[in-house]
This record gives C-alpha cells, sequence and structure tokens, in this order.
C-alpha cells in the first residue's frame, strides 16, 4: 500500500460526515453556551444563588470520568494503529467503564433534584442548568452506544493498522461530547 | 418512461396542476378581498376563499407527491408499479372527494357543512389548514395508505435505493402525522400544541424528506451525476432537516400557553433549520456543476435549481428572520408570518412538483427525454415570471409587515389592527399586481404543454 | 483506499439522529404536559367554554381572525379581545349581534351568524377563558 505515503494525511481523520454531524453539535451547544452566558449577565444573582445548590464534587468526579474515558479512546486507537487488537479492545472496555460512570452520577444528581420537586419550568437558571445537562446526558448515552459498537467492532477484529476509519470517526465524537463538558461544567457549575 | 406503469402518475399531475389554477384564482380573490373589503361578501366571504386556497394548495401538493412517487419508484425499482389499477382507483377517489369538499365550501355555510357532515360525531372542523369536513379526512387516510401500500410493496419487490427509501419514510411520516388532526381537545392550549404536529412536522419535517429525495432523482436522470455521490449527500441533508426540524418544533410554542423554556429550545434548533436548505443549494448546483452529461431538457434542470435557491430565501432565510423569540414575539401573526409562508411553500414544495412534472410529462406523453425548444422556452419564461412575481409579492408583504410591526406592535401609541390594515393598503395592491403576474406565468406554463414541435436534441457528452 | 465519507456513516447519523432527537421530542412533551395546569387556564374551561369553542370551529372564525397569534390575517388578534373590550364579554357579545348582513360597503365584512343569546354568550366566554391564558406576555400590547 505504498500509496499511502504518498498521499498526505487525510485531513479531518475519519468520515467526513461525521465532522459535518459534530460541528453541527458543537454549533448547537455554542449557542446554547451564549445564551446561558448571556441571560446570566442579566440575572447574576438569581444564576449565582441557584447555582450554590449544585453539587459541585459529584461534577468534578464527572470530569475525571470523561476525560480519563477519552483518554481510554485515544489509547485504543494508538493500540489499534499498531494491530494489538486485544489491547485496543480493552482500552475501549474501560471507556465505556468511564462513560458508565458518568451516567450513574448524572442521574444521582438529578434523582436528588427531582426529590425536591426542581424541573425546568422551577426558574430560569434552572432551566438552563436542566437543558444544557440534559441534552449533554443524552449525547453521553449515545456516546455509550457508539462505543460499546465500536468495542464489538475492534473485539471481531474489524479494524487494523491500516484501515480504523471507524474507530476514529466514533472516538471524534466521543472527544466532542467530553469537550462539551469540559466548557459545560465550569462555565455553570464554578463561574460566579 | 420504462415503465409501462409509471403512466398513472400523468393522472395525477394533469389533476396537480388544475388544482393549482384553481388555488391562484382564489389567492387573487383572497388578495382582492384584503383591499375592497366586501369584494364577493357575503356570498364567498373572505375565510372561505382562504379556506379553498389553502386546501386546493395541499391536495394539489399531495397529487404531485403522489403522481412523483409513481413516477420515479417503477424506474428505481426497476420493477412494474404493484397495482397501477389502484393508483387510478385512488386517484379518482381523491379527487372526487377533493372537488366535493371544495364545492362544499364554496355552496354552503361552513356551519351547515359542518351538521351535514356529521361533524359532531368526531369534531375535527374548523382549524386553519384541517377545515375538510371529518369524513373527507378519513378519506385522505384511506387514500394515503393504500397509496403507501402501493409504493411499499414496489418498493419491496425490485431494486431498493437509498432515494426510493427516504421518500417513502417521508410519505409514511406524512401520513402518520396527518393523524394527529383526529386529535382536536377541549383545551385550546392543547389543540394548538397538537394542531403543529401535523403542520411543523410536515413541512418542516417529513416534507422535506419527500423534497430531498424529488430532488435528488430528478438531479441523477438529469446530470448523471454518480448516484453514489447523490445519495450520501440526500443522507446528510435529511438528517440535518430533522435534526434541527424536530425540536425546531418549539418555535410555535412560544405564545400558545406552552412553558417558557420552549423560546429558548425553539429559538435555538429553529435557527439552524436553514442548513439543511442551504446544503441543498449548494448539492443541487454542485451537481449540476459536475455533470457528466447536458441534459435536453432544460427547464427541469432549471426548476430543479431553482427549487433549492427558493426554498433556502423563503423557507431558510425568511423562516430565520422571524424565528428568534425576542422577534418573534413583535412579528407573531403579522404579515411578516404570511410573507415567509408564500415564500416557504413556493420554494420549497410548489418548484419540487413542478420540476418532477417538467422532467416527466414530456417522457409520458410518448417524448424521448424532452419538448421542443419552442414549449421549454415558454415554460422557461414561466418559471421566471411565477418566481420573480413570487419574490415580489413576498418583498411586498414583507414591508407591509414591517410596517404593521411598528405601528401596532413596537409604537408607544399603537394603533389598531383595521386602522393599520388601513396605512399599509398599497402594500396589498402592489401584492396583487404581482400575483397577477404569477397568475400569468401559470397560464404560460400550462400553455407550454400544448406548444408541439420537434424534440429538442444536445450533444449528451460534456 | 478509505473516502473522505462513506455513505453508511452518513445513514447512521440520519437514523441515530432522527431517532435521538424525536425522543427528546417526546421528552419535552411530556415534561410541557406537566407544566400546563399552571398555564392553561383549565379552570375556566366549563362545558359553556367548551360550546364556545365548537362555536369558533363550526363557523370557522379562525378564517379570518388570529388566536394567540394563529390562524388568519384578515381581522383582528381574538386572544385578547376580552380585555381589548374593556373586560366584558356583554361588548363581545354586541359587536358580534350587530354586524349587518350584507356587510359594510368597501369594509373588511364580517358575515351576520345569527346566534342566539346562549351561543353569544358561549363564545364569549370561551373569548374570555383564551385571553387567560398564559403566554408569556404575549401580545405585546392590547391592540393585539
Amino acid at each position: 500500500m505504498y500509496m499511502q505515503d504518498t498521499i498526505k494525511t487525510k485531513y479531518p481523520p475519519g468520515d467526513l460526515a461525521l465532522w459535518i454531524f459534530i460541528c453541527a453539535e458543537l454549533l448547537v451547544f455554542a449557542i446554547f453556551f451564549a445564551a446561558y452566558a448571556f441571560t446570566r449577565a442579566s440575572n447574576i444573582e438569581l444564576f449565582n444563588q441557584y447555582q450554590a445548590t449544585l453539587n459541585t464534587d459529584l461534577a468534578l468526579l464527572n470530569t475525571i470520568a470523561l476525560l480519563s474515558s477519552s483518554y481510554f479512546v485515544v489509547s485504543a486507537i494508538i493500540s489499534i494503529k499498531e494491530n494489538k487488537q486485544k489491547q485496543s479492545t480493552l482500552f475501549l472496555f474501560l471507556s465505556i467503564v468511564g462513560a458508565c460512570a458518568f451516567l450513574i452520577m448524572k442521574m444521582t444528581e438529578y434523582t436528588h433534584h427531582m426529590s425536591e420537586g426542581i424541573n425546568l419550568t422551577t426558574n430560569l437558571f434552572y432551566m438552563f442548568y436542566l437543558s444544557l445537562t440534559f441534552f449533554h446526558f443524552m449525547h453521553v448515552i449515545l456516546g455509550v452506544m457508539i462505543l460499546t459498537v465500536l468495542w464489538f467492532n475492534t473485539r471481531k477484529g474489524l479494524y487494523t493498522a491500516d484501515n480504523h476509519d471507524g474507530l476514529v470517526s466514533g472516538g471524534a465524537y466521543w472527544h466532542m461530547v467530553d469537550l462539551v463538558w469540559l466548557i459545560l461544567f465550569p462555565l455553570i457549575y464554578i463561574m460566579r | 418512461m420504462k415503465y409501462e406503469s409509471q403512466s398513472v402518475a400523468k393522472l395525477y399531475f394533469i389533476a396537480a396542476i388544475g388544482l393549482f389554477v384553481g388555488q391562484i384564482v382564489f389567492g387573487l380573490v383572497m388578495g382582492l378581498q384584503y383591499v375592497v373589503g366586501d369584494f364577493m361578501f357575503p356570498e364567498i366571504p373572505f375565510n372561505v376563499a382562504r379556506m379553498v386556497h389553502t386546501n386546493l394548495l395541499i391536495v394539489w401538493l399531495l397529487f404531485g407527491f403522489m403522481g412523483a412517487a409513481y413516477y420515479l419508484v417503477p424506474e428505481e425499482a426497476e420493477t412494474e408499479l404493484h397495482s397501477p389499477m389502484l393508483a387510478k382507483l385512488m386517484f379518482w377517489v381523491f379527487l372526487v372527494a377533493g372537488a366535493l369538499t371544495i364545492l362544499g365550501y364554496l355552496l354552503v355555510p361552513y356551519a351547515t357543512l359542518a351538521e351535514i357532515t356529521g361533524n359532531h360525531l368526531l369534531p375535527t372542523m374548523g382549524r386553519e389548514f384541517l377545515e375538510q369536513p371529518t369524513i373527507t379526512k378519513i378519506g385522505i387516510v384511506i387514500v394515503a395508505l393504500v397509496f403507501l401500500y402501493n409504493i411499499a410493496f414496489t418498493i419491496l419487490k425490485g431494486r431498493k435505493t437509498v432515494i426510493t427509501l427516504v421518500l417513502l419514510i417521508g410519505l409514511a411520516g406524512l401520513a402518520i402525522f396527518f393523524l394527529f388532526s383526529f386529535y382536536n381537545p377541549d383545551n385550546l392550549v392543547k389543540d394548538k400544541f397538537y394542531w403543529w404536529f401535523v403542520v411543523h412536522l410536515w413541512v418542516e419535517g417529513v416534507w422535506e424528506l419527500i423534497m430531498a429525495s424529488i430532488l435528488a432523482f430528478v438531479l441523477i436522470k438529469t446530470t448523471g451525476v454518480d448516484r453514489e455521490i447523490i445519495e450520501k449527500w440526500l443522507y446528510i441533508i435529511i438528517a440535518m432537516a430533522l435534526i434541527t426540524g424536530l425540536i425546531g418544533t418549539g418555535h410555535h410554542f412560544f405564545w400558545i400557553g406552552a412553558p417558557e423554556y420552549w423560546l429558548w429550545w425553539g429559538s435555538i434548533f429553529s435557527a439552524l433549520e436553514p442548513i439543511p436548505f442551504f446544503m441543498m443549494t449548494v448539492f443541487a448546483f454542485n451537481m449540476v456543476n459536475k455533470r457528466r452529461i447536458n441534459h435536453p431538457n432544460q427547464p427541469a434542470v432549471l426548476w430543479a435549481l431553482g427549487t433549492a435557491v427558493m426554498a433556502f430565501l423563503g423557507a431558510g432565510v425568511w423562516g430565520f428572520m422571524h424565528t428568534l423569540a425576542p422577534i418573534n414575539y413583535y412579528t407573531h401573526g403579522t404579515q411578516i408570518t404570511a410573507a415567509h409562508g408564500h415564500m416557504a411553500f413556493y420554494g420549497a414544495y410548489v418548484m419540487i412538483v413542478l420540476a418532477i412534472i417538467s422532467y416527466a410529462m414530456p417522457m409520458m406523453r410518448g417524448r424521448k427525454a424532452c419538448n421542443s425548444a419552442a414549449s421549454q422556452v415558454a415554460e422557461m419564461w414561466s418559471f421566471w415570471l411565477m418566481t420573480i412575481s413570487m419574490v415580489f409579492i413576498t418583498l411586498f408583504l414583507t414591508g407591509a409587515g414591517i410596517l404593521q410591526v411598528w405601528l401596532q406592535r413596537f409604537s408607544d401609541e399603537p394603533m389598531s389592527f383595521m386602522v393599520v390594515q388601513d396605512k399599509i393598503e398599497v402594500f396589498y395592491w402592489m401584492r396583487e399586481g404581482a400575483g397577477v403576474v404569477f397568475l400569468i406565468g401559470l397560464l404560460l406554463y400550462v400553455y407550454s404543454f400544448f406548444i408541439g414541435g420537434e424534440e429538442r436534441t444536445v450533444e449528451e457528452k460534456v | 483506499m478509505s473516502e473522505v465519507f462513506t455513505k453508511s456513516m452518513a445513514r447512521n447519523i440520519f437514523y441515530g439522529g432522527s431517532v435521538f432527537f424525536f425522543l427528546l421530542l417526546l421528552a419535552l412533551t411530556y415534561q410541557t404536559h406537566e407544566a400546563w395546569p399552571e398555564r392553561d387556564n383549565h379552570e375556566n374551561l366549563t362545558d359553556q367554554v367548551r360550546h364556545g369553542k365548537e362555536l369558533w370551529e363550526v363557523n370557522n372564525c379562525v378564517g379570518c381572525h388570529s388566536l394567540l397569534g394563529e390562524g388568519a390575517y384578515f381581522a383582528p388578534e381574538l386572544g385578547n379581545v376580552y380585555q381589548r373590550y374593556g373586560n366584558s364579554t356583554e361588548a363581545i357579545k354586541a359587536f358580534i349581534m350587530s354586524r349587518p348582513k350584507e356587510g359594510i360597503e368597501g369594509r373588511r365584512s364580517m358575515p351576520q351568524f345569527n346566534f342566539n343569546d346562549e351561543e353569544l354568550e358561549a363564545v364569549a366566554q370561551f373569548l374570555k377563558y383564551a385571553s387567560g391564558i398564559n403566554t408569556n406576555d404575549w401580545p405585546p400590547n392590547i391592540q393585539g
């Protein structure tokens, strides 16, 4: 496959269709974040007051869970580039564990809110907090499904050093989900 | 025409054009009533002319979609239509039911129509675009189900392509969401909320799948571009349509009693609804630029490019202009809405039906690929007359709308509705003028079918 | 050699994305249902108001008027006509009753529906009920 050497490295890596989708998703989140920031500016006291009710410790743990999960996805891709299918499969499995940890911790947070009768209509802060985190939460669920498919495929030996576009594409989606959280966490939980 | 049974589409297309002419005649009546308020009152009050205008629009577009399906599915599936007999039967059932309904609107008071059609048994009449008697609605469901059965079985027994699959999903969605028209709760807020599950999920949802698949078919046939490329793009376009349009439904939930978070969700997602239309424009022009053949049917290519552009302008741009909640607060229910509605419907749905008719009709009438040069020139003239006059209709209504918003909604001393309508009268006269030009364009379009002559030929290879 | 983008990825994004957002729409619809009792003025949804809505529909009022901004734009918005007429159902009834059968020359004309007292009251009550719905402060002013 000497053609691989003479052709420039494909950019962006993976499937362009998915990158279009990723850009669209990032656009939606970006607009939502901007709307949040803009609204907060006119409602600082309200936002500060209710931000204080959030569980920052759990959110920090969530950040670690997602970061680790992304790290494992990167490791999986590095492994497959060395044709180490078994190792790659293990890394993918660990990434799914990290993602599930996120989901469980987030559901704990939501259960707490629900028990206090907090929902989308409670106030403007909670509307943004629940909308943004729930929208992200659904993307994490989708991410778990994608990672699981990738795990199955890697296990079956579908990806090789020469051909692992699907893995790279799926990984790109997961990194997007992680990136969104890395903005969401400081913006909503921390910044005062 | 590769398969005999494709010819049933001809019936549907002829009915479509006939009803289109009727629609525009009543549109002109309404336009005149806007400025000569008691024109044809009380024999044809404004609301009757309006329901005839809008219902004819919807029905002729449905005839167009069904004709498009009957034409392209056998060709794509590489097999004859499952039952041409059923297709012809349903044509007549739909046409007669539709005609009776329109006559019902015109000949008896609406309340009387409700009484004689037994509306009280299952009240579904009296809502915008869904004015049809309940029995007509049931008839529509039956026609739709038989149509879907026919098309689905044709696809099943033949070659399955992305185009037919997407078309089928769109058409099935159309039928499923129409069922919400039977749900008419006493609670006005619920009524309005679910009404949009028909209207929005149709025109900003499944109808976009229908439009995109027909456009893809016409582009494959007229450009010769590789099917794989066109089908890939089709998937991306419709993905973006539903990803933005499903939650985009929220832009109808701003002011009807739904919770406030819809102001945010609806604004954000519907602001992105122009994206699939933008992609369709780039896609259409790209495919034509990269074409491998010079198809001799010039008007068909013109309609295909035109529909992408006008849909983007009317649905995408004009839609975006009033979709954000802070703006919509002032423009909701004004001539801005009417401006957007007209260009959006014309660009997205009228033009795609005219595109497939333009492509398919010559062959169904025995030509090899297209009409004579004279006929094509006339048809292209009609394209420009209708399209440019529609642009002007939209511009005039936008002008009317801006002034209306300023005087009635925004000003410190807001004027009453009727006073404002008086003040923006000049725009309505100009709109009516543009409407007359539109009708002339449409009549020229019809006339072009009767211009004969030697079929136009060109050097096909690029 | 790998392609720039594949049809199967595009197809998966279409199916996955559509299902994802349809489920989200269902979730938000469910939440909307929960939020309604506080906003939809259902406490005033009496049998008389129900009758008024039925009359509104079988006479196709929405064919000329808008209600909460939806409908036709030939005649005034009626979602706040109750307030515009000084919080008076009598004033609304008087207007409907007074429409001349032949219309008003040169002016946009409203039909005479020949409602009886009970029907007039029902329509007026329906419009009063509509004006009590929480529409996030729409319309911007009394003119509708």
